[in-house]
Protein backbone atom coordinates (compact mmCIF):
# COMPACT_ATOMS: atom_id res chain seq x y z
CA UNK A 1 0.00 0.00 0.00
CA UNK A 2 2.67 2.44 1.06
CA UNK A 3 4.87 1.44 -1.85
CA UNK A 4 2.08 1.99 -4.41
CA UNK A 5 1.40 5.44 -3.00
CA UNK A 6 5.10 6.17 -3.19
CA UNK A 7 5.21 4.78 -6.70
CA UNK A 8 2.44 7.07 -7.82
CA UNK A 9 3.84 10.05 -5.99
CA UNK A 10 7.46 9.51 -6.97
CA UNK A 11 7.32 11.25 -10.39
CA UNK A 12 5.71 14.26 -8.74
CA UNK A 13 8.41 14.68 -6.11
CA UNK A 14 11.18 13.81 -8.52
CA UNK A 15 10.04 16.42 -11.01
CA UNK A 16 9.65 18.97 -8.22
CA UNK A 17 13.23 18.27 -7.12
CA UNK A 18 14.41 18.39 -10.74
CA UNK A 19 12.71 21.76 -11.22
CA UNK A 20 14.29 23.15 -8.09
CA UNK A 21 17.71 21.80 -9.08
CA UNK A 22 17.34 23.29 -12.55
CA UNK A 23 16.48 26.68 -11.09
CA UNK A 24 19.48 26.50 -8.75
CA UNK A 25 21.91 25.47 -11.51
CA UNK A 26 20.67 28.01 -14.04
CA UNK A 27 20.76 30.68 -11.36
CA UNK A 28 24.32 29.91 -10.38
CA UNK A 29 25.56 29.96 -13.96
CA UNK A 30 24.05 33.20 -15.22
CA UNK A 31 24.57 36.80 -14.38
CA UNK A 32 22.69 37.70 -11.17
CA UNK A 33 21.03 40.52 -13.11
CA UNK A 34 19.10 37.89 -15.08
CA UNK A 35 18.51 34.94 -12.82
CA UNK A 36 19.21 34.15 -9.21
CA UNK A 37 19.40 30.66 -7.70
CA UNK A 38 16.41 29.32 -5.81
CA UNK A 39 18.31 29.34 -2.51
CA UNK A 40 19.03 33.06 -2.81
CA UNK A 41 15.42 33.73 -3.80
CA UNK A 42 14.17 31.95 -0.71
CA UNK A 43 16.61 33.82 1.53
CA UNK A 44 15.44 37.10 0.01
CA UNK A 45 11.85 36.07 0.49
CA UNK A 46 12.51 35.33 4.14
CA UNK A 47 14.07 38.78 4.52
CA UNK A 48 10.96 40.38 3.05
CA UNK A 49 8.72 38.42 5.41
CA UNK A 50 10.96 38.98 8.41
CA UNK A 51 11.14 42.74 7.91
CA UNK A 52 7.35 42.91 7.89
CA UNK A 53 7.27 44.41 4.39
CA UNK A 54 5.59 41.40 2.88
CA UNK A 55 2.91 41.12 5.55
CA UNK A 56 1.89 44.76 5.34
CA UNK A 57 1.74 44.80 1.53
CA UNK A 58 -0.06 41.47 1.46
CA UNK A 59 -2.82 42.82 3.68
CA UNK A 60 -3.06 45.90 1.48
CA UNK A 61 -3.47 43.78 -1.65
CA UNK A 62 -5.89 41.41 0.05
CA UNK A 63 -8.11 44.34 1.04
CA UNK A 64 -8.17 45.59 -2.55
CA UNK A 65 -8.83 42.15 -4.02
CA UNK A 66 -11.59 41.20 -1.60
CA UNK A 67 -13.40 44.55 -1.87
CA UNK A 68 -13.44 44.34 -5.66
CA UNK A 69 -14.43 40.70 -5.74
CA UNK A 70 -17.22 41.05 -3.18
CA UNK A 71 -18.60 44.07 -5.05
CA UNK A 72 -18.51 42.06 -8.28
CA UNK A 73 -20.47 39.25 -6.65
CA UNK A 74 -22.95 41.56 -4.94
CA UNK A 75 -23.68 43.30 -8.25
CA UNK A 76 -23.15 40.41 -10.67
CA UNK A 77 -25.17 37.68 -9.02
CA UNK A 78 -28.52 39.44 -8.44
CA UNK A 79 -28.31 41.22 -11.79
CA UNK A 80 -27.49 37.96 -13.53
CA UNK A 81 -30.44 36.25 -11.85
CA UNK A 82 -32.72 39.11 -12.83
CA UNK A 83 -31.62 38.71 -16.42
CA UNK A 84 -32.19 34.99 -16.04
CA UNK A 85 -35.85 35.49 -15.17
CA UNK A 86 -36.84 38.48 -17.26
CA UNK A 87 -36.46 37.15 -20.74
CA UNK A 88 -36.93 40.39 -22.64
CA UNK A 89 -34.24 42.10 -20.58
CA UNK A 90 -31.93 39.18 -21.21
CA UNK A 91 -32.33 39.11 -24.98
CA UNK A 92 -31.81 42.86 -25.06
CA UNK A 93 -28.65 42.96 -22.94
CA UNK A 94 -27.04 39.60 -23.70
CA UNK A 95 -24.89 40.70 -26.65
CA UNK A 96 -23.48 43.62 -24.68
CA UNK A 97 -22.55 41.42 -21.75
CA UNK A 98 -20.85 39.03 -24.16
CA UNK A 99 -18.91 41.88 -25.73
CA UNK A 100 -17.80 43.24 -22.36
CA UNK A 101 -16.84 39.73 -21.26
CA UNK A 102 -14.55 39.42 -24.29
CA UNK A 103 -13.11 42.95 -24.05
CA UNK A 104 -9.67 43.17 -22.45
CA UNK A 105 -10.57 45.34 -19.45
CA UNK A 106 -6.94 46.38 -18.96
CA UNK A 107 -7.46 48.76 -21.85
CA UNK A 108 -9.73 50.86 -19.61
CA UNK A 109 -7.06 51.47 -16.98
CA UNK A 110 -5.62 54.64 -18.58
CA UNK A 111 -9.11 56.21 -18.60
CA UNK A 112 -9.73 55.29 -14.99
CA UNK A 113 -6.36 56.73 -14.07
CA UNK A 114 -6.89 60.08 -15.72
CA UNK A 115 -10.51 60.48 -14.58
CA UNK A 116 -10.35 59.13 -11.04
CA UNK A 117 -6.71 59.57 -10.09
CA UNK A 118 -4.73 57.60 -7.57
CA UNK A 119 -7.00 56.68 -4.67
CA UNK A 120 -8.32 53.36 -3.44
CA UNK A 121 -11.65 53.67 -5.29
CA UNK A 122 -10.27 53.58 -8.86
CA UNK A 123 -8.27 50.48 -7.97
CA UNK A 124 -11.33 48.75 -6.59
CA UNK A 125 -13.12 49.71 -9.80
CA UNK A 126 -10.41 47.96 -11.83
CA UNK A 127 -10.73 44.73 -9.83
CA UNK A 128 -14.51 45.00 -10.06
CA UNK A 129 -14.46 45.43 -13.84
CA UNK A 130 -12.15 42.45 -14.24
CA UNK A 131 -14.32 40.24 -12.02
CA UNK A 132 -17.94 41.18 -12.69
CA UNK A 133 -18.36 40.08 -16.30
CA UNK A 134 -17.42 36.43 -15.86
CA UNK A 135 -20.09 36.22 -13.14
CA UNK A 136 -22.72 37.93 -15.29
CA UNK A 137 -21.83 36.08 -18.46
CA UNK A 138 -21.93 32.63 -16.90
CA UNK A 139 -25.14 33.32 -14.99
CA UNK A 140 -26.88 34.44 -18.18
CA UNK A 141 -25.43 31.46 -20.01
CA UNK A 142 -26.86 29.18 -17.33
CA UNK A 143 -30.23 30.86 -17.39
CA UNK A 144 -30.38 30.43 -21.14
CA UNK A 145 -29.96 26.69 -20.82
CA UNK A 146 -32.89 26.20 -18.41
CA UNK A 147 -35.32 23.94 -20.22
CA UNK A 148 -38.58 25.78 -20.80
CA UNK A 149 -40.40 22.60 -19.75
CA UNK A 150 -39.12 23.03 -16.21
CA UNK A 151 -40.72 26.42 -15.92
CA UNK A 152 -43.86 25.19 -17.67
CA UNK A 153 -44.19 22.31 -15.24
CA UNK A 154 -43.72 24.64 -12.29
CA UNK A 155 -46.33 26.98 -13.79
CA UNK A 156 -48.87 24.25 -14.42
CA UNK A 157 -48.58 23.25 -10.79
CA UNK A 158 -49.46 26.87 -10.02
CA UNK A 159 -46.08 27.62 -8.53
CA UNK A 160 -45.81 31.15 -7.17
CA UNK A 161 -43.10 33.46 -8.51
CA UNK A 162 -41.18 33.11 -5.26
CA UNK A 163 -41.34 29.30 -5.36
CA UNK A 164 -40.28 29.32 -9.00
CA UNK A 165 -37.14 31.25 -8.06
CA UNK A 166 -36.41 29.17 -5.02
CA UNK A 167 -37.01 25.76 -6.56
CA UNK A 168 -36.03 26.19 -10.21
CA UNK A 169 -34.22 29.36 -11.19
CA UNK A 170 -31.68 29.70 -8.39
CA UNK A 171 -30.71 26.03 -8.01
CA UNK A 172 -30.40 25.65 -11.76
CA UNK A 173 -28.27 28.73 -12.48
CA UNK A 174 -26.11 28.68 -9.33
CA UNK A 175 -23.55 26.15 -10.63
CA UNK A 176 -23.07 28.27 -13.75
CA UNK A 177 -22.68 31.37 -11.60
CA UNK A 178 -20.05 29.55 -9.58
CA UNK A 179 -18.09 28.78 -12.74
CA UNK A 180 -18.17 32.54 -13.23
CA UNK A 181 -17.04 33.10 -9.65
CA UNK A 182 -14.03 30.87 -10.19
CA UNK A 183 -13.12 32.77 -13.36
CA UNK A 184 -13.71 36.02 -11.50
CA UNK A 185 -11.21 35.02 -8.81
CA UNK A 186 -8.54 34.43 -11.45
CA UNK A 187 -9.30 37.60 -13.37
CA UNK A 188 -9.67 39.64 -10.21
CA UNK A 189 -6.14 38.69 -9.23
CA UNK A 190 -4.84 39.96 -12.57
CA UNK A 191 -6.90 43.12 -12.05
CA UNK A 192 -5.44 43.58 -8.60
CA UNK A 193 -1.83 43.43 -9.82
CA UNK A 194 -2.68 45.58 -12.86
CA UNK A 195 -4.22 48.23 -10.59
CA UNK A 196 -1.17 48.15 -8.35
CA UNK A 197 1.19 48.43 -11.31
CA UNK A 198 -0.54 51.10 -13.33
CA UNK A 199 -2.51 53.16 -10.82
CA UNK A 200 -0.96 54.17 -7.52
CA UNK A 201 1.70 51.69 -6.55
CA UNK A 202 0.73 49.79 -3.42
CA UNK A 203 0.62 46.26 -2.10
CA UNK A 204 2.39 43.29 -3.58
CA UNK A 205 2.52 45.00 -6.98
CA UNK A 206 4.52 47.84 -5.48
CA UNK A 207 6.88 45.37 -3.83
CA UNK A 208 7.64 43.79 -7.23
CA UNK A 209 7.98 47.17 -8.92
CA UNK A 210 10.42 48.53 -6.34
CA UNK A 211 12.47 45.31 -6.45
CA UNK A 212 12.62 45.54 -10.21
CA UNK A 213 13.61 49.22 -10.15
CA UNK A 214 16.42 48.42 -7.71
CA UNK A 215 17.60 45.60 -10.00
CA UNK A 216 16.91 43.25 -7.10
CA UNK A 217 16.32 40.14 -9.20
CA UNK A 218 15.98 37.88 -6.18
CA UNK A 219 13.27 40.16 -4.82
CA UNK A 220 11.38 40.04 -8.13
CA UNK A 221 11.62 36.26 -8.29
CA UNK A 222 10.62 35.88 -4.65
CA UNK A 223 7.51 37.99 -5.24
CA UNK A 224 6.58 36.17 -8.46
CA UNK A 225 6.92 32.85 -6.63
CA UNK A 226 4.74 34.15 -3.81
CA UNK A 227 2.02 35.64 -6.00
CA UNK A 228 2.11 32.46 -8.07
CA UNK A 229 1.49 30.36 -4.98
CA UNK A 230 -1.33 32.70 -3.94
CA UNK A 231 -2.79 32.30 -7.43
CA UNK A 232 -2.62 28.50 -7.20
CA UNK A 233 -4.23 28.57 -3.76
CA UNK A 234 -7.06 30.85 -4.92
CA UNK A 235 -7.68 28.66 -7.98
CA UNK A 236 -8.04 25.67 -5.66
CA UNK A 237 -10.54 27.57 -3.54
CA UNK A 238 -12.48 28.57 -6.65
CA UNK A 239 -12.50 24.99 -7.87
CA UNK A 240 -13.81 23.79 -4.52
CA UNK A 241 -16.58 26.37 -4.52
CA UNK A 242 -17.55 25.37 -8.05
CA UNK A 243 -17.51 21.65 -7.33
CA UNK A 244 -19.55 22.15 -4.20
CA UNK A 245 -22.36 23.86 -6.09
CA UNK A 246 -22.13 21.71 -9.21
CA UNK A 247 -22.69 18.39 -7.47
CA UNK A 248 -25.98 17.72 -9.19
CA UNK A 249 -24.67 18.65 -12.64
CA UNK A 250 -22.76 15.36 -12.93
CA UNK B 1 -9.01 22.65 -16.05
CA UNK B 2 -12.62 23.33 -15.35
CA UNK B 3 -12.22 26.51 -17.29
CA UNK B 4 -11.76 24.26 -20.30
CA UNK B 5 -14.95 22.41 -19.49
CA UNK B 6 -16.88 25.61 -19.13
CA UNK B 7 -15.64 26.92 -22.42
CA UNK B 8 -16.49 23.73 -24.21
CA UNK B 9 -20.00 23.70 -22.85
CA UNK B 10 -20.72 27.10 -24.29
CA UNK B 11 -20.83 26.51 -28.03
CA UNK B 12 -23.16 23.56 -27.78
CA UNK B 13 -25.32 25.23 -25.16
CA UNK B 14 -25.54 28.41 -27.19
CA UNK B 15 -26.53 26.69 -30.37
CA UNK B 16 -30.26 26.06 -30.03
CA UNK B 17 -30.91 29.39 -28.37
CA UNK B 18 -29.19 31.53 -30.98
CA UNK B 19 -31.06 29.78 -33.71
CA UNK B 20 -34.45 30.55 -32.30
CA UNK B 21 -33.24 34.05 -31.49
CA UNK B 22 -32.33 34.74 -35.07
CA UNK B 23 -35.69 33.65 -36.37
CA UNK B 24 -37.58 35.18 -33.46
CA UNK B 25 -36.66 38.75 -34.36
CA UNK B 26 -34.88 39.83 -31.22
CA UNK B 27 -32.94 42.41 -33.15
CA UNK B 28 -35.21 45.30 -32.21
CA UNK B 29 -34.88 45.04 -28.40
CA UNK B 30 -31.13 44.62 -28.79
CA UNK B 31 -30.73 47.70 -30.93
CA UNK B 32 -32.99 49.66 -28.60
CA UNK B 33 -30.97 48.53 -25.59
CA UNK B 34 -27.80 49.61 -27.37
CA UNK B 35 -29.18 53.07 -27.96
CA UNK B 36 -30.41 53.18 -24.38
CA UNK B 37 -26.96 52.37 -23.01
CA UNK B 38 -25.34 55.01 -25.21
CA UNK B 39 -27.94 57.60 -24.23
CA UNK B 40 -27.36 57.01 -20.52
CA UNK B 41 -23.60 57.19 -21.04
CA UNK B 42 -23.89 60.42 -23.04
CA UNK B 43 -26.15 62.10 -20.51
CA UNK B 44 -24.14 61.03 -17.46
CA UNK B 45 -20.86 62.22 -18.99
CA UNK B 46 -22.35 65.53 -20.15
CA UNK B 47 -23.85 66.26 -16.75
CA UNK B 48 -21.13 65.09 -14.41
CA UNK B 49 -17.76 64.65 -16.12
CA UNK B 50 -15.19 67.08 -17.55
CA UNK B 51 -15.29 67.73 -21.29
CA UNK B 52 -12.37 65.45 -22.22
CA UNK B 53 -14.09 62.29 -20.97
CA UNK B 54 -15.11 59.94 -23.79
CA UNK B 55 -18.78 59.98 -24.77
CA UNK B 56 -20.61 58.28 -27.65
CA UNK B 57 -21.15 61.44 -29.70
CA UNK B 58 -17.51 62.40 -29.35
CA UNK B 59 -16.30 58.92 -30.26
CA UNK B 60 -18.49 58.72 -33.36
CA UNK B 61 -17.13 62.07 -34.52
CA UNK B 62 -13.48 61.05 -34.18
CA UNK B 63 -13.77 57.53 -35.62
CA UNK B 64 -13.19 58.58 -39.27
CA UNK B 65 -10.20 60.67 -38.26
CA UNK B 66 -8.60 57.95 -36.10
CA UNK B 67 -9.14 55.18 -38.62
CA UNK B 68 -7.01 56.95 -41.24
CA UNK B 69 -4.40 58.12 -38.73
CA UNK B 70 -1.19 56.37 -39.81
CA UNK B 71 -0.05 56.16 -36.19
CA UNK B 72 -3.19 54.28 -35.24
CA UNK B 73 -2.87 51.90 -38.18
CA UNK B 74 0.76 51.25 -37.38
CA UNK B 75 -0.09 50.57 -33.74
CA UNK B 76 -2.81 48.12 -34.78
CA UNK B 77 -0.46 46.25 -37.10
CA UNK B 78 2.21 46.09 -34.41
CA UNK B 79 -0.08 44.72 -31.72
CA UNK B 80 -1.92 42.26 -33.92
CA UNK B 81 1.31 41.10 -35.55
CA UNK B 82 2.78 40.40 -32.13
CA UNK B 83 -0.38 38.61 -30.98
CA UNK B 84 -0.43 36.44 -34.13
CA UNK B 85 3.25 35.63 -33.83
CA UNK B 86 2.96 34.82 -30.12
CA UNK B 87 -0.10 32.65 -30.69
CA UNK B 88 1.70 30.69 -33.41
CA UNK B 89 4.65 30.00 -31.10
CA UNK B 90 2.30 29.06 -28.26
CA UNK B 91 0.28 26.79 -30.57
CA UNK B 92 3.30 24.92 -31.90
CA UNK B 93 4.93 24.40 -28.52
CA UNK B 94 1.68 23.98 -26.61
CA UNK B 95 0.31 21.29 -28.92
CA UNK B 96 3.46 19.17 -28.67
CA UNK B 97 3.67 19.46 -24.88
CA UNK B 98 -0.09 18.95 -24.53
CA UNK B 99 -0.04 15.75 -26.60
CA UNK B 100 2.89 14.41 -24.56
CA UNK B 101 1.11 15.12 -21.29
CA UNK B 102 -2.20 13.78 -22.52
CA UNK B 103 -0.84 10.48 -23.80
CA UNK B 104 1.87 9.67 -21.31
CA UNK B 105 1.03 9.07 -17.66
CA UNK B 106 4.59 9.69 -16.53
CA UNK B 107 4.84 12.99 -18.36
CA UNK B 108 1.50 13.94 -16.93
CA UNK B 109 2.60 13.27 -13.36
CA UNK B 110 5.86 15.08 -13.92
CA UNK B 111 4.61 18.20 -15.67
CA UNK B 112 0.97 18.63 -14.74
CA UNK B 113 1.52 20.59 -11.55
CA UNK B 114 3.99 22.90 -13.27
CA UNK B 115 1.52 23.63 -16.06
CA UNK B 116 -1.39 24.18 -13.68
CA UNK B 117 0.83 26.28 -11.45
CA UNK B 118 2.03 28.54 -14.26
CA UNK B 119 -1.53 28.80 -15.56
CA UNK B 120 -2.69 30.09 -12.18
CA UNK B 121 0.05 32.74 -12.00
CA UNK B 122 -1.52 36.07 -12.94
CA UNK B 123 0.46 36.65 -16.14
CA UNK B 124 0.95 40.30 -15.39
CA UNK B 125 3.42 39.63 -12.52
CA UNK B 126 6.02 38.28 -14.92
CA UNK B 127 6.35 41.68 -16.62
CA UNK B 128 9.15 42.97 -14.37
CA UNK B 129 11.10 39.77 -14.97
CA UNK B 130 10.44 39.77 -18.70
CA UNK B 131 11.62 43.36 -19.04
CA UNK B 132 14.69 42.44 -17.02
CA UNK B 133 15.45 39.63 -19.47
CA UNK B 134 14.46 41.18 -22.77
CA UNK B 135 14.67 44.87 -22.01
CA UNK B 136 11.96 47.35 -22.93
CA UNK B 137 11.61 45.88 -26.42
CA UNK B 138 8.99 44.14 -28.51
CA UNK B 139 10.68 40.84 -27.57
CA UNK B 140 9.41 41.42 -24.04
CA UNK B 141 5.89 41.79 -25.44
CA UNK B 142 6.23 38.61 -27.47
CA UNK B 143 7.43 36.68 -24.41
CA UNK B 144 4.48 37.97 -22.38
CA UNK B 145 2.04 36.91 -25.10
CA UNK B 146 3.52 33.42 -25.33
CA UNK B 147 3.45 33.04 -21.54
CA UNK B 148 -0.15 34.27 -21.42
CA UNK B 149 -1.33 31.94 -24.18
CA UNK B 150 0.61 28.70 -23.97
CA UNK B 151 -0.74 27.14 -20.79
CA UNK B 152 -4.40 27.16 -21.74
CA UNK B 153 -3.44 25.46 -25.02
CA UNK B 154 -1.36 22.81 -23.25
CA UNK B 155 -4.13 22.09 -20.74
CA UNK B 156 -6.84 21.81 -23.38
CA UNK B 157 -4.81 19.74 -25.82
CA UNK B 158 -3.87 17.38 -22.98
CA UNK B 159 -7.54 17.05 -21.98
CA UNK B 160 -8.46 16.38 -25.58
CA UNK B 161 -5.72 13.79 -26.06
CA UNK B 162 -6.92 12.01 -22.95
CA UNK B 163 -10.53 12.02 -24.12
CA UNK B 164 -9.82 10.14 -27.36
CA UNK B 165 -12.19 7.14 -27.38
CA UNK B 166 -10.31 3.97 -26.51
CA UNK B 167 -11.76 2.07 -29.50
CA UNK B 168 -9.96 4.40 -31.91
CA UNK B 169 -6.65 3.63 -30.27
CA UNK B 170 -7.36 -0.09 -30.14
CA UNK B 171 -8.18 -0.20 -33.83
CA UNK B 172 -5.00 1.73 -34.58
CA UNK B 173 -2.97 -0.61 -32.40
CA UNK B 174 -4.42 -3.72 -34.00
CA UNK B 175 -3.43 -2.38 -37.40
CA UNK B 176 0.07 -1.97 -35.96
CA UNK B 177 0.11 1.77 -36.36
CA UNK B 178 3.25 3.37 -34.93
CA UNK B 179 3.11 5.77 -31.99
CA UNK B 180 3.86 8.88 -33.99
CA UNK B 181 1.41 7.85 -36.69
CA UNK B 182 -1.34 7.32 -34.11
CA UNK B 183 -0.61 10.72 -32.58
CA UNK B 184 -0.80 12.59 -35.87
CA UNK B 185 -3.63 10.70 -37.55
CA UNK B 186 -5.87 9.85 -34.63
CA UNK B 187 -5.16 11.69 -31.39
CA UNK B 188 -4.63 15.09 -33.00
CA UNK B 189 -7.81 15.18 -35.12
CA UNK B 190 -9.91 13.69 -32.32
CA UNK B 191 -8.85 16.41 -29.91
CA UNK B 192 -9.47 19.32 -32.31
CA UNK B 193 -12.55 20.66 -30.47
CA UNK B 194 -10.56 20.87 -27.23
CA UNK B 195 -7.74 22.46 -29.14
CA UNK B 196 -10.11 25.13 -30.47
CA UNK B 197 -11.51 25.76 -27.01
CA UNK B 198 -7.96 26.26 -25.78
CA UNK B 199 -7.17 28.54 -28.67
CA UNK B 200 -10.19 30.67 -27.83
CA UNK B 201 -9.04 31.17 -24.27
CA UNK B 202 -5.46 31.67 -25.41
CA UNK B 203 -6.41 34.37 -27.92
CA UNK B 204 -8.20 36.41 -25.26
CA UNK B 205 -5.31 36.07 -22.86
CA UNK B 206 -2.77 36.90 -25.57
CA UNK B 207 -4.59 40.15 -26.33
CA UNK B 208 -4.52 41.10 -22.65
CA UNK B 209 -0.85 40.14 -22.46
CA UNK B 210 0.01 42.36 -25.41
CA UNK B 211 -1.81 45.40 -23.99
CA UNK B 212 -0.37 44.95 -20.53
CA UNK B 213 3.17 44.61 -21.88
CA UNK B 214 2.72 47.77 -23.94
CA UNK B 215 1.52 49.69 -20.90
CA UNK B 216 4.33 48.41 -18.77
CA UNK B 217 7.24 48.76 -21.15
CA UNK B 218 5.96 51.60 -23.37
CA UNK B 219 6.23 49.47 -26.52
CA UNK B 220 4.50 50.92 -29.59
CA UNK B 221 1.10 49.35 -30.26
CA UNK B 222 -2.63 49.69 -29.59
CA UNK B 223 -2.18 49.56 -25.83
CA UNK B 224 0.41 52.28 -25.93
CA UNK B 225 -1.77 54.32 -28.30
CA UNK B 226 -4.58 54.17 -25.74
CA UNK B 227 -2.23 55.08 -22.91
CA UNK B 228 -0.71 58.00 -24.81
CA UNK B 229 -3.98 59.46 -26.08
CA UNK B 230 -5.61 59.27 -22.68
CA UNK B 231 -2.62 60.99 -21.10
CA UNK B 232 -2.97 63.93 -23.44
CA UNK B 233 -6.70 63.97 -22.61
CA UNK B 234 -7.93 62.81 -26.01
CA UNK B 235 -10.18 60.18 -24.49
CA UNK B 236 -12.47 59.92 -27.51
CA UNK B 237 -9.53 59.02 -29.73
CA UNK B 238 -8.19 56.59 -27.15
CA UNK B 239 -11.56 54.89 -26.89
CA UNK B 240 -11.52 54.02 -30.58
CA UNK B 241 -8.55 51.82 -29.67
CA UNK B 242 -10.59 50.13 -26.95
CA UNK B 243 -13.41 49.51 -29.44
CA UNK B 244 -10.96 47.89 -31.83
CA UNK B 245 -9.57 45.66 -29.07
CA UNK B 246 -13.11 44.67 -28.09
CA UNK B 247 -13.87 43.89 -31.73
CA UNK B 248 -10.87 41.58 -31.89
CA UNK B 249 -11.81 39.90 -28.62
CA UNK B 250 -15.34 39.27 -29.85
CA UNK B 251 -14.12 38.37 -33.35
CA UNK B 252 -11.95 35.56 -32.00
CA UNK B 253 -14.84 34.21 -29.92
CA UNK B 254 -17.27 34.24 -32.83
CA UNK B 255 -14.75 32.85 -35.31
CA UNK B 256 -13.79 29.90 -33.14
CA UNK B 257 -17.30 29.19 -31.89
CA UNK B 258 -18.54 29.33 -35.50
CA UNK B 259 -15.81 27.12 -36.91
CA UNK B 260 -16.40 24.51 -34.21
CA UNK B 261 -20.00 24.30 -35.32
CA UNK B 262 -19.23 24.52 -39.02
CA UNK B 263 -16.25 22.20 -39.36
CA UNK B 264 -16.67 19.84 -36.43
CA UNK B 265 -20.38 19.05 -36.55
CA UNK B 266 -19.61 15.56 -35.26
CA UNK B 267 -18.56 17.04 -31.97
CA UNK B 268 -21.29 16.96 -29.36
CA UNK B 269 -20.17 17.39 -25.83
CA UNK B 270 -23.31 15.87 -24.36
CA UNK B 271 -22.61 12.58 -26.12
CA UNK B 272 -19.41 12.01 -24.28
CA UNK B 273 -20.41 13.78 -21.11
CA UNK B 274 -18.09 12.77 -18.32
Amino acid sequence: MLSTVLGRRAPFFLSLLAGMALWEIVGRNTSPAFMVPLSETLVRFWQLVDSGQFGAQFLDSAKLFLTGLVLALVVGMPFGMLLARVQSLRTALEPYIMVLYATPMVALIPFILSIMGFGFTPKVLVVFLFAVFPVLYNTVEGARSIKPEMIEVARSFRSSEWALWREVMVPYTLPFTMTGVRQAIGRGLVGMVAAEFFLSSTGLGQLIMSSSQNFDTSGVLAMILMIGLIGVGLMRVGQMIENHFARWRV
Amino acid sequence: MAETNASIVMPSAVKPATRTNRTGGFLLPRVLAGFGIMLVWEVVVRLTAPAYVAKPSGIVLVIPKVLVDPKFLEATVQTLGAVAQGLLIALALGTVIGLLIGRSATMERMLRHYINGFYAVPMIVILPLVTLWFGYTSAARLATIVFAAIFSIIINVADGARAVPREFLEVAASFRSGRLRTMIDIVLPASTPYFLAGLRLAAGRALIGAVVAEFFAAIGGLGYFILYKSRIFQHNEAFVGVLLLAAFGVGFEVLIGGSTRRFLPWYRRDEKAD
